[in-house]
């Protein structure tokens, strides 16, 4: 099955040591993307960089702590990208949120699953 | 290159274990002076000393030190000096700034000859498309990676370029979460390939994206380019003008 919609892609950027509540942000924002019924998200770790604090992130294998940065994709419909952003006022202390619109395709297996395999809320 | 005539010397005080945004000040100082292109700079290290806290630094072994006085040297042009200092100030936190008038009596001469710069390269500047594709690691295609095949498929499709990424974390398609550690293991992380053509080229490729991948998520975005190439040869992007 192929469809084609206007989408919208959201990407957060911050660091890997950030916390929410005690838990890793970025595993944060994922159950919240989740729970609001968005059909996917992913983090993606850099490897050296600096951002709102000046501080440059590195990730080196060889140290304990990290904090390289981090960035965080999703991708759905500009209603469900709403839905998410008050979210992320409240849960993003410092970092960097850029939104575009992007026209999207998605493919799914026709193995006779219901139409929207993606959908059911969280 | 600074010239021979009237000048300003900048030295600029900091303590050795001085921190600006948890890098040391001293080499944040030395890498903006290299970035916004100062002619030279010197980092001396003083022995003793002490500041506007009226310590004693000393090297003594008692306190081994990483409060010892640092010196950062450099001689510009005054219109040079004015441009940076702002940022200057603001790096060297604590540290005191002077800047005393001085005359360049012999300019330094770059000692090794030129490297023999690079064949003058081209920049390019144009509209152009982004496509992304995201699919899952353990996808495959006649037997091989699906991303492995898809950037196979691109070559042969003369794409400009394709980098694949690996997420940490995230879910998709199946609302499976992808964990980070046990990430490590299993082979089934979301992957991302990301390719910049122009539009033409990135649509004619979209059938046989659509054979390749059973279940997966493309997206195009506008994105404004800028290119930077060797070969004077090589000016086949579309709509762009071409700068030396």
């Amino acid at each position: 099955m192929k469809e084609q919609f206007q989408a919208r892609m959201l990407r957060i950027h911050f660091g890997e040591a950030d916390k929410w509540r005690g838990k890793p942000l970025r595993e944060a924002i994922v159950s919240k993307c989740m729970e609001l019924g968005i059909a996917g998200a992913t983090v993606y770790r850099g490897i050296e960089g600096y951002g709102a604090s000046s501080r440059i992130h590195h990730a080196s294998p060889w140290r304990f702590s990290r904090d390289a940065p981090i960035m965080l994709t999703v991708i759905d419909t500009e209603d469900r990208i709403e839905k998410l952003i008050p979210h992320l006022d409240s849960m993003v202390e410092e970092g960097l949120i850029d939104i575009s619109r992007v026209e999207a395709i998605r493919y799914a297996r026709d193995d006779g699953k219901a139409e929207e395999p993606t959908e059911e809320q969280g | 290159m600074l010239k021979a005539g009237k000048a300003l010397k900048v030295s600029i005080y900091v303590s050795e274990g001085a921190k600006h945004h948890g890098a040391p000040v001293c080499s944040s100082i030395l890498d903006f002076l290299f970035y916004r292109g100062v002619s030279g700079a010197t980092v001396l290290k003083g022995i003793a000393g002490f500041g506007a806290d009226h310590h004693m630094h000393s090297s003594s072994i008692v306190e081994i030190s990483d409060r010892m006085p640092l010196k950062i040297e450099f001689i510009e042009t005054p219109e040079k000096v004015n441009e940076i200092l702002g940022k200057l100030e603001e790096l060297a936190g604590t540290g005191i700034i002077d800047v005393q008038e001085t005359t360049v009596a012999k300019p330094a001469r770059v000692s090794k000859p030129q490297k023999a710069l690079p064949a003058e390269h081209l920049r390019m500047e144009g509209k152009a498309k982004l496509m992304q594709i995201h699919i899952g690691e353990s996808d495959r295609w006649k037997g091989k990676p699906l991303y492995q095949a898809l950037v196979e498929a691109m070559r042969a499709n003369d794409i400009a370029g394709v980098t694949v990424y690996r997420g940490i974390l995230g879910y998709g398609a199946h609302r499976r979460m992808h964990k980070d550690k046990a990430m490590r293991l299993s082979p089934d992380a979301s992957i991302m390939l990301s390719a910049v053509d122009s539009e033409e080229k990135l649509r004619a490729l979209l059938p046989l994206v659509d054979q390749m991948v059973e279940e997966g998520l493309v997206v195009f975005s506008d994105v404004d380019i800028i290119k930077y190439s060797y070969r004077a040869q090589d000016v086949d992007v579309p709509s762009t003008e071409a700068r030396s």
